[in-house]
């Protein structure tokens, strides 16, 4: 995994610390609260790529809802 | 006759499974798909050549052979556009880099303008803004209307007797809009100004006649029209393409580097070969020449045809659920085939529709894309915000689709609707 992915990734997982679930559109809107950790994750499809990955590690889940797909936080990742 | 199953065969990746799902391909405007005939073509010369071309650089048996297929391949990108000759074909990475070759080398006055549309894709717009900004030129927009079409009369208003070049683009990636590219040449033509037309879009699916057009540039990429990435063509008025200053220096463009009492006096080649510096991409190239020679078998007007037909269903199944905006023209045969929608309500992110129809659906994957394409000055023009996040998803065509691809989209799109209420 390249060092842009990771940093998208901790900018995903540290935005659902702050709300979960959260839509893609919530997270792409909670971005600025992070402008440096987030600077790399652009747009929906970096939200959503990150996102597979924290499901895949199964530290996030996801869900279909009318809003889009929400992503929940499911098991808290230690920061060491 | 063209039989399309077969030639639906030419590309195994559909016939596969992807994660257990069959695949639907409706993102071409990106990246085109590459029949068998393409990689035989480029493993040739990767399996049987692998040395350098170009010409009076090799000259061995193996150098000339490849130097023999790149530039049959030049003669093939030719005629395919009907160019006056082959020495007007110049190979580049892509369409972007055929924009930078002619922004940054074009002889441009600080009293002269730039004219280009807010249409455009950005690599059709940024190179001659920055040239704009780095000589101190005026670059003039024309805004499209709202529904991504033109109105020649307000190219009349914009170019005048000081215009340089005008950047346009043939077939919008966005709104799938065919621009009136003829109209806008002749009036450029009125005031001794250049067109540069972008053909990413169209050249894959229709015919073009760059001498029937009258067009002074043009550039292509050609992995939208099955060729491999990494390809591009820039087709220039031969006379137009001397007058154009050098751009990438180094091996390959020169006649002669004269050492004459401790100073170096460079001879550069003439067209084409003044901008290909370096060592090329003679795979590539080979590659290039046998999509052209695919594309030609079918016949651009039977493709142009039936991807119109293909379109019109599309657009209009899109328009009937009356859920979603549709970007561009509501006439099919004024677009391309390629239709940017959005959810009506602003209940989700963009990526989110494109990442259903990519996981979401049993049995199939819908491969879309979603974003900006590029074209984020239109966007804020009609109220979508790139910057907040906003965009549109993009469903795209080409040779290898079917009615019934169209049609399972359409009915998983209404499925999708439901989401919407």
């Amino acid at each position: 995994m390249s060092e842009f992915e990771e940093r998208n990734i901790e900018c995903v997982l540290t935005i659902l610390k702050e709300k979960s679930p959260a839509t893609t559109k919530e997270i792409m809107a909670m971005r600025d609260l992070f402008p440096e950790l987030c600077a790399g994750c652009s747009s929906g499809g970096d939200v959503i790529l990150a996102g597979k990955q924290l499901v895949e590690q199964g530290v996030v889940e996801r869900k279909w809802t009318s809003e889009g797909f929400a992503w929940k936080l499911v098991k808290f990742q230690s920061s060491d | 006759m063209v039989v399309w199953s077969r030639i639906r065969k030419d590309f195994p990746v559909l016939g596969e499974l992807y994660e257990g799902k069959s695949l639907i391909y409706f993102d071409s405007a990106c990246m085109s798909l590459k029949p068998v005939q393409v990689w035989e073509a480029m493993e040739y010369y990767y399996k049987y050549l692998g040395a350098c071309g170009g010409a009076g650089r090799s000259t061995h048996s193996l150098g000339q052979e490849t130097s023999q297929l790149t530039e049959e391949a030049r003669v093939k990108i030719a005629k395919f556009i009907n160019a006056r000759s082959a020495n007007e074909i110049v190979w580049t990475r892509n369409a972007t880099e055929g924009m930078n070759i002619i922004a940054a080398t074009l002889p441009l006055k600080k009293d002269e303008n730039v004219v280009t549309t807010s249409l455009e894709h950005h690599s059709g717009m940024l190179p001659f803004f920055k040239k704009c900004q780095e000589v101190g030129s005026e670059l003039r927009i024309v805004d499209a209307k709202p529904d991504g079409t033109f109105d020649a009369s307000d190219f009349e208003e914009k170019i005048d007797d000081k215009t340089k070049i005008v950047s346009f683009v043939h077939a919008s990636n966005l709104t799938g809009t065919i621009a009136p590219l003829k109209e806008v040449v002749d009036i450029s033509h009125e005031h001794g100004a250049w067109v540069v037309s972008d053909e990413a879009q169209y050249a894959p699916h229709a015919e073009l006649d760059v001498q029937k057009i009258d067009v002074d540039f043009s550039v292509l990429s050609v992995h939208k029209a099955l060729g491999p990435t990494g390809v591009g063509v820039l087709y220039g008025k031969y006379e137009l393409l001397e007058q154009l200053g050098m751009f990438l220096v180094g091996g390959d463009v020169i006649e002669d580097v004269v050492y004459d009492n401790g100073k170096i006096v460079p001879k550069y080649l003439p067209p084409p070969h003044k901008f290909e510096a370096g060592l090329q991409n003679y795979g590539g190239m080979l590659g290039a020449g046998a999509a052209v020679d695919y594309l030609n078998n079918i016949g651009m007007n039977t493709i142009h045809n039936r991807e119109q037909s293909f379109s019109r269903r599309l657009l209009e199944g899109i328009l009937e659920l009356d859920k979603f905006d549709v970007l561009g023209p509501l006439d099919y045969k004024q677009r391309a085939s390629l239709v940017s929608f959005r959810p009506k309500s602003d209940a989700m992110n963009h990526n989110d529709v494109t990442e259903y129809f990519n996981s979401m659906i049993p049995n199939y994957k819908i491969l879309m894309r979603s974003g900006n394409m590029c074209v984020h000055p239109f966007q804020y023009q009609i109220g979508i915000n790139p910057g907040k996040g906003e965009g549109v998803t993009r469903a795209s065509l080409y040779i290898y689709n079917t009615v019934d691809e169209i049609e399972i989209f359409l009915g998983e799109l209404e499925n999708f609707s439901r989401a919407l209420d």
